[in-house]
């Protein structure tokens, strides 16, 4: 600590990081606008609990489907699969057992897969595939569970209270995030996604294989949302849903853009998603203390997205948009 | 690429067969659905049946032709089905108050917000899918705060006649949703906005490199399409006699069917609203069709996600386009 130089670094590496993140700068803003409006509620135990409760749920949405947004592409589909998969599980608990959770990951892969190959293949628009696909997924799921959720018990484990304050949904999805920084950070699949995503026609020329890292992209999400789900169907209630929310879909998306991966692809990743998955949270659990009508919440998030993903935007002089 | 075009060139017959198959493909699916559901439902095609595909498909369309000038441009439009609803909430919240005049005041607000997604489109370079989808939750948003989320009934029955009365038989809808399509039909063929629109969807550069104000007509596409979904939604309101919050949720995905059914590439610069009253007529159709056979809204969603995914994939053309995001 001695060490001079040492000491000039650090506003450097503190300056170069807010330049990179500036949603850091946001989510110190809120923590410290929030923290003095309501100071008893929103740093007591509760809230703590609740934060980190939202933020397990953002981000085990989020994680895949950023791997796919870095290539500039959509992949909505996570909410299909969780409740697609929410629902296999209560139809093949009685032949499985306890094995029926397999059902989600295997969902998830299946559906990677599928909507990777179709994408690159048939050349459609990735949003409006997955979220046909989306919307066909409710409809079987609905179709599955007769019209009202089922209830699914035995998995109460996942949720079993282990460290007082910190749920265990938390502990479980430590893994999963790290496992996708794993990836981002250390393997060359990374590097090529990135070229993929900012400048397609470069990548081909370049030999990579563009076809086959789109599929590996959306497979990827596939399996992290696949994954994740089997964490978030205990943690969302047990139950496989039969109505699709919205906002379900929206916030993964704004915790993408607020973290600071731009929808046209090419830089960000998962482990900026989740900068962005706590960021909204704070903002949203602030904004649930304050007399606000939750439709004025609802109305406040769409705001949020068009904002940061003008923000995010900025800069893209050449790229044309559609 | 070149190669492979001037090869094709002489097979003059393959390109006119395949030309055409995005003509005559819908009108063979159209009567397809109709002889399949007549089969299985025998009143399907009695006056009474009519009557009911006439009020399923009449404000489907307008909103639908705005939707399609939106996917020629190759953009999208998520918050049609929302701007609906908006329109029609205003218009039954209102009309006690200032009579007549919500109309106007609906279709502005919804022509506003059209705007914006275009501003946020053309200006600010958000991909248009998520400009929309930000705005249709603001939208909602509105909408759920103005109605405070109740069923709202419009008391006078005077203003219901603008959809509902009768003239040759038909309900007046029929000839709103008839009208709107054919002066789309003409603004897309006959006129230079058409023109640039078809432009602007083939080829951007090329649309601004040959003196296209790229920007600027998007932003009137976007408004054009706020105004009709606007308009759909005062006449939807007009027909159902009233409104709440949670109409029009699940239309976004048969809205989009409807249109790439038709044969309105989802890539843009081909097709056009002249098709997409096909489309509309195959997806309000097997939906009507559907509900009178009491088969519930989860194979809906299923049959029009399905719908939805196959005409995308043959509708697009792979030889033109290199990238597809």
């Amino acid at each position: 600590m001695n060490n001079q130089n040492r000491k000039r670094m650090i506003p450097a590496v503190i300056k170069q990081t807010l330049k990179m993140h500036p949603v850091i700068i946001v989510f110190l803003a809120l923590l410290v606008i929030f923290g003095s409006i309501y100071p008893g509620s929103f740093f007591s135990p509760i809230n703590f609990k609740a934060i980190l409760r939202q933020f397990v749920t953002l981000t085990l949405f989020a994680l895949g489907p950023s791997f796919v947004v870095l290539t500039g592409r959509l992949d909505l589909s996570y909410v299909g699969i969780w409740m697609l998969g929410g629902v296999l599980v209560w139809l093949f608990k009685p032949i499985l057992g306890m094995f029926a959770i397999i059902m989600i990951p295997v969902v998830g892969i299946a559906t990677g897969l599928f909507i990777g190959v179709i994408q690159t293949k048939a050349k459609i628009p990735s949003f409006i595939l997955t979220l046909s696909l989306l919307v066909t997924y409710t409809g079987l799921t609905a179709l599955i569970a007769g019209g009202y959720p089922r209830a699914v018990g035995g998995y109460e484990f996942i949720t079993a209270p282990l460290i007082p304050l910190i749920p265990t949904t938390f502990l479980l999805s430590i893994p999963i995030i790290v496992a996708a920084i794993f990836l981002m950070k250390c393997t060359r699949m990374c590097v090529y996604l990135n070229a993929i995503g900012s400048n397609e026609e470069g990548a081909r020329l370049a030999g990579i294989n563009v076809d086959k890292y789109k599929i590996l992209a959306f497979t990827l999400s596939g399996i992290f949302t696949g994954i994740g789900a089997v964490v978030l169907f205990q943690h969302l209630g047990g139950s496989a849903q039969v109505e699709l929310k919205l906002n379900n879909i929206v916030w993964p998306l704004v915790a993408i853009v607020l973290g600071g991966t731009p929808l046209t692809g090419g830089s960000g990743g998962p482990q900026r998603t989740l900068l962005g998955a706590i960021t909204f949270t704070i903002f949203y659990r602030g904004l649930y203390l304050t007399p606000l009508h939750p439709t004025m919440i609802t109305l406040l998030v769409g705001i949020v997205l068009i904002v940061s993903i003008i923000v995010s935007a900025r800069g893209l002089k050449g790229v044309t948009v559609t | 690429m070149m190669q492979e075009k001037s090869m094709n060139r002489p097979n003059l017959s393959m390109e006119w067969l395949r030309s055409n198959t995005t003509t005559i493909g819908p009108i063979l699916f159209v009567i397809a659905v109709v002889a399949i559901f007549q089969v299985i439902n025998p009143s399907f095609l009695s006056y009474q049946g009519i009557i009911t595909l006439i009020y399923a498909m009449s404000y489907f369309l307008i909103a639908a032709c705005g939707l399609t000038f939106v996917i020629m441009t190759g953009s999208f439009d998520f918050s049609v089905p929302n701007m609906l609803k908006l329109s029609a909430l205003i218009c039954v919240l209102y009309i006690e108050k200032i009579g007549l005049l919500v109309i106007p005041v609906a279709l502005l607000v919804c022509l506003g917000f059209g705007f914006i997604n275009g501003l946020l489109l053309a200006k600010f370079k958000v991909p248009s899918f998520l400009a929309t989808l930000g705005i249709s939750i603001v939208v909602d948003g509105i909408a759920w705060f103005l109605s405070k989320g109740h069923l709202l009934i419009m008391q006078d029955v005077k203003f219901r006649s603008l959809s509902t009365t009768f003239i040759a038989g038909f309900p007046s809808i029929l000839y709103w949703g008839i009208g709107i399509w054919i002066i789309c039909t003409f603004l897309a063929l006959a006129t230079a906005f058409g023109r640039r629109t078809y432009a602007v969807g083939g080829n951007l550069e090329g649309a601004g490199l040959s003196d296209i104000n790229v920007a600027r007509h998007r932003i009137y596409i976007f408004m054009l399409s706020g105004f009709l979904s606007g308009l759909a939604g005062v006449l939807y309101m007009y027909q159902m006699g009233g409104g709440s919050a949670n109409i029009g949720a699940d239309m976004a995905i048969p809205l989009f069917a409807s249109v790439v059914a038709g044969g309105t590439a989802l890539t843009g610069g081909v097709g056009g609203p002249h098709r997409t009253i096909l489309g509309v007529i195959i997806i309000t159709w097997i939906q009507a069709g559907m509900s009178m056979l009491a088969i519930g809204k989860d194979i809906q969603m299923i049959t029009f996600g399905l719908i939805a995914i196959g005409m995308s994939i043959a509708t697009v053309d792979r030889k033109r386009i290199k990238i597809v995001k």
